[in-house]
């Protein structure tokens, strides 16, 4: 159901992006923390996901 | 240079500390808020990062670039994508207490092959990785000491790593108990690695480059080094290096392992969706740093090593951190990949050859065998690393078994998302894989001069390296064994029991196969029947452990709570003795009765278990339908009425408050159940009418805890809607009309008083004639002609006087009937009983003209109350004349039919409306003016008549459109 199709989604959109996503990357010269930083973004989006969805438990059990 | 004593007790004190550690969580001595924290379960996954990430991943990133955050960028994307990815696995093998992949692949696709081929392939597939820890640790003690003998160092270590394995992590024989020590020891070695990883880079960017600004200008200075890091991101292999990095993190059995087998907190799960990203985080940042300050220093030996290099430059404490880091690297993931591999030895290689019965003692040799399995496969990885430790670097070795446990990922998805796949392609796509990563990864490791020139041409390895081309033997290999699997499975049946696995596995599935009736009938039976494989003491001991794991009492009968303890019991010997054997002892001990497939129906209870855990997870379409089947049931549940669902099998499905308050027996004791399972005088009272043919039963008695409660069921049948459903379910309708009955005698009461009203009249006109009379003789006897005329007088008096008495008596007695429930007497004439009907009704001087003809036969007796019969005819007649006019005659005529009686009261009136006919017997049903009936008669005639053990059916019309016939039948009195 819904969460097959957030993968797919997920996949696609990754390979789409994935060529863009490494050149920007290989130009990052004396930036060479770029790829840290981009997987930072992706810790934080995580995070604030699950906050989410905790607050909507709790909210859910009261 | 330290010494080898020195560097040997600073690995015992490292291993005693972590002893320590676990015995302190075993004792409890550590709050359980603490042990089972969200931070200790992604700690304790950071078990990933072996020696490999320490040492290797150095080597690597010198070597490929970039290329090296494939390794942690690819589990970093798993498990980011958790609730989708990682979330139903966890659900199954804590549902199911499967604890590692071989486990889940023989409960998926119920195969022992598939469990002891997966376990086979596994142990084949990580020895590479087991013996590069070893090796790491050997040749780390080598570099720091000068030792000449890795070999020797390996041994002790290996050793030490078996004490503690069997200590901690064999400790209980099933897999039920979760080893929280182990888990907290493997955090604390993790936390140890990153803080020591993580200040050795510290060190090197402070010692080497004065700081981070000092990096920037040695970075401008050299513009190779940043070059070497990018140039590698260019070949294409990034794409691939990731895939197999993303797919195989969870597929290899430490991980598998501790994220789900040892997972203390299901939704710590969602914090290591972001929490071991971050600790991967924090460690891939420090190889370029300490890379960088290796190529500043310009330090010698293999790169893998440079982490200890680049420590040695800070002193001996930094070398210090280095090998304590990869010692903790190494001895973590040793311990639980052992650990891992030793329970599926045991589940799918062991105990299916076993032939002996397992009896009581089978606790203490479950553990036992698992700590020679330990030793066992610890000494097997010492071996591998002494054969071919020695010739290949640390990536070698750790993409060997990358490859390995990436074939195991086609498999996995098809368990998960595709219920279409089965053993036959699982068995033909392993073998596939694996094939290919023997030829094209393994030999030539082993044996250097082996090179399958057809192969490699294939695959498009160059025939010089194949280890430096790992990538193309990678996806060629997994892609292979993806497209065998679908093809075979595809082209081959796959079985009912298979159906059913994937059904259970597969994301988001609700289908459950189907309810069939187990042939054992209560608790008791499933003890008895376990005794023969698992000895009595285990069968007692496993029998209550689900009882107690379900709440169910060991009196349980109910066809569904057996069937639940079945799926319970396999679970839980699933995790004491494998899934295989597991299925293999409850198929053959708790088997089905035989049935065919479409006698059976779906287990709608399981259907909605599984709709309610998904709920937070649906969207859209979905979650509409789930509010809407929400609504549905909430109307059922709370209908004022009592509603009995019943399956086509007889069982109940449906229950719902209206039932629990009017029975006193909670849904969760009656759903699964039978109708004659209940207690009494329920069972009764229901299963009769479910099994008998009426559709309705308008008053049915009922005595309850001391008081009679009356009821009226309705019933249906319900053809099935679900797919595989048969029809011949039913939905009973139950009202408690217990109140109305009681107002019912009341208003037929007051009827009655209200008819004597009405008859009064007629009474006094009737009185009044004989009283004339009398006043006339008596008029007559003052002048008296002679002594004859005197008596017959007196005798004509007396006449009149006896028709006084008996209008009179009549009427008391009419007004005195009904109510109360009166023994059946006998024997009462039909003839008589009519004749009086008919007499009472000419008192009425609107019945006085009418037309009755009594057809009864004299010798007709019916066993009875008269009085209250004659309150049927009365209510009949009465009817009957104010629906005829007063020229047609309204009659009444007995048949006697084998034992019984049939009296029938036709008439020529107006007949009843075709809405009428199905209420015609309810209370304060009437086709009467308002304020001419109370619609209360035909229901006391109803009541009278079953009272007396008969039955009353009313047709209409009779002939030519008019017209009304009563049929009763009543017991004959013979």
């Amino acid at each position: 159901m819904y969460a097959d199709r957030l993968l797919i989604i997920f996949i696609v959109g990754a390979y789409l992006l994935s060529p863009a996503i490494i050149e920007w990357w290989s130009d990052g010269g004396r930036a060479w923390y770029r790829p840290y930083m981009m997987w930072l973004l992706l810790i934080a989006l995580c995070y604030w996901i699950s906050r989410g969805r905790d607050d909507a438990r709790r909210r859910g059990r009261s | 240079m330290f010494s080898f004593t020195q560097v040997f007790l600073v690995a015992v004190g490292y291993l005693l500390f972590l002893f320590l550690v676990a015995w302190i969580t075993d004792r409890g001595k550590l709050p359980a808020r603490l042990v089972r924290h969200p931070a200790v379960y992604v700690f304790s996954l950071g078990v990933y990062a072996s020696a490999w990430a320490i040492y290797g991943s150095v080597g690597y990133a010198y070597h490929y670039g970039y290329n090296f955050l494939a390794y942690f960028l690819g589990i970093s994307g798993v498990f980011m994508l958790a609730p989708i990815l990682l979330a139903p696995i966890l659900r199954l093998t804590s549902t199911h207490q499967l604890s590692s992949l071989a486990d889940l692949f023989a409960f998926r696709y119920r195969s022992r092959v598939a469990g002891a081929m997966t376990t086979l392939m596994m142990l084949a597939g990580m020895l590479p990785l087991l013996a590069l820890q070893i090796k790491a640790v050997a040749e780390s003690i080598q570099i720091l000491t000068g030792e000449s003998d890795p070999g020797g160092l390996a041994f002790w270590f290996c050793l030490l790593i078996t004490l503690f394995a069997i200590l901690f992590g064999a400790r209980h024989a099933t897999a039920r108990e979760k080893h929280e020590g182990l888990v907290v020891a493997i955090a604390m070695e993790s936390l140890i690695k990153v803080v020591a990883f993580g200040l050795l880079a510290v060190l090197a960017l402070y010692n080497v480059f004065d700081g981070p600004a000092g990096l920037n200008t040695w970075l401008t200075d050299n513009p190779d080094a940043l070059a070497r890091l990018y140039y590698p991101l260019q070949d294409g292999t990034w794409h691939s290096m990731i895939l197999a990095f993303f797919v195989s993190a969870v597929v290899m059995p430490h991980m598998f392992h501790m994220a789900f087998s040892e997972n203390l907190n299901p939704r710590a799960l969602m914090t290591a969706s972001w929490g071991l990203p971050l600790l991967l985080l924090v460690m891939a940042l420090c190889i370029p740093v300490i890379l960088w300050a290796a190529a500043a220093a310009r330090v010698d030996g293999l790169p893998d090593y440079y982490a200890l290099a680049v420590g040695s430059l800070s002193g001996g404490h930094g070398a210090m951190l280095a090998y304590i880091a990869g010692l903790a690297g190494a001895s973590g993931m040793l311990i639980v990949a052992t650990l891992a591999l030793s329970s599926m030895t045991l589940n799918h290689l062991v105990l299916p050859a076993r032939t002996r019965p397992l009896d009581e003692r089978l606790y203490r040799w479950l553990l036992w065998a698992r700590r020679l399995l330990i030793a066992g496969i610890l000494t097997l990885a010492y071996v591998f690393y002494a054969i071919a430790g020695d010739h290949h670097t640390l990536t070698e070795l750790a993409v060997l078994s990358f490859v390995a446990t990436l074939q195991f990922v086609p498999g996995l998805i098809g368990a998960l998302f595709w219920p279409g796949g089965n053993r036959v392609g699982l068995f033909a796509g392993l073998l596939t894989g694996f094939s290919l990563w023997v030829l094209a990864l393994l030999v030539p490791m082993v044996v250097p001069h082996w090179q399958p020139s057809l192969l490699f041409d294939l695959l498009g390895i160059s025939h010089q390296s194949t280890a430096h081309q790992w990538h193309h033997v990678a996806i060629a290999s997994v892609v292979a064994n993806g497209l065998i699997f679908a093809l075979f499975s595809l082209l081959s049946p796959t079985s009912q029991a298979e159906r059913s696995a994937a059904d259970t596995c597969t994301v988001d599935s609700l289908r459950r196969p189907f309810r069939w009736e187990l042939e054992t009938e209560t608790a008791d039976d499933f003890i008895i029947a376990l005794s023969e494989p698992l000895g009595p003491v285990t069968a007692e001991r496993e029998v209550q452990l689900a009882l107690r794991d379900l709440n169910q009492t060991r009196s349980e009968s109910r066809p569904y709570a057996l069937r639940r303890l079945r799926d319970q019991l396999e679970t839980n010997l699933s995790g004491l003795l494998g899934p295989s054997v597991a299925q293999r002892i409850v198929d053959e001990h708790l088997p089905y009765k035989p049935q065919a497939e479409h006698e059976s129906s779906e287990d709608i209870q399981f259907i909605e278990s599984r709709l309610e855990l998904y709920r937070d997870r649906m969207s859209g379409l979905a979650a509409e339908l789930d509010s809407l089947r929400r609504f549905h049931r909430q109307t059922l549940l709370e209908l004022p009425m009592g509603v009995i669902s019943l399956g086509a099998d007889g069982e109940i499905i449906g229950w719902n408050l209206a039932m629990e308050h009017l029975t006193g027996i909670n849904a969760q004791r009656t759903i699964g159940a039978r109708l004659n399972t209940l207690p009494r005088p329920w069972s009764t009272v229901f299963s009769e009418f479910a099994q008998g043919e009426a559709l309705r039963q308008p008053q049915v008695e009922a005595s309850w805890r001391g008081a009679i409660r009356w009821l009226s069921l309705h019933k249906s049948e319900v053809a099935g809607t679900l797919p595989g459903e048969r029809a011949g379910g039913q939905v009973i309708v139950v009202e408690d009309i217990t109140d109305l009955r009681a107002l019912e005698a009341q208003l037929t009461h007051s009827e009655r008083l209200a008819s004597i009203g009405r008859l009064a009249a007629g009474v006094a006109h009737e009185i009044g004639n004989p009283v004339t009379a009398i006043a006339c003789l008596a008029q007559n006897m003052e002048h008296p002609a002679s002594e004859d005329e005197i008596i017959q007088a007196a005798s004509q008096i007396m006449e009149q006087t006896r028709r006084i008495s008996r209008i009179v008596e009549s009427l008391v007695t009419f007004s005195h009937s009904g109510g109360v429930v009166a023994a059946v007497q006998g024997p009462v004439s039909l003839r008589d009983t009519v004749d009086e009907a008919i007499s009472l009704l000419q008192m009425d001087p609107d019945h006085r003209q009418q037309r009755f003809i009594n057809d009864c036969a004299a010798d007709h007796l019916v066993r009875g109350d008269s009085q209250r019969l004659l309150q049927v005819f009365v209510n009949l007649l009465s009817n009957a004349a104010d629906a005829t006019d007063d020229n047609d005659p309204i009659t009444v005529r007995s048949t006697a039919q084998d034992e019984r009686l049939e009296v029938t009261v036709e008439d020529n009136g107006h007949g009843i409306a075709a809405e009428l006919m199905n209420s015609l017997f309810e209370p304060f049903v009437t086709s009467k003016p308002a304020g001419r009936g109370t619609g209360l008669g035909l229901a006391l005639v109803y009541s009278i008549i079953e009272d007396h053990f008969g039955s009353i059916r009313a047709e209409s019309p009779v002939a030519n459109g008019r017209g009304t016939r009563f049929v009763i039948t009543l017991p004959g009195y013979w």
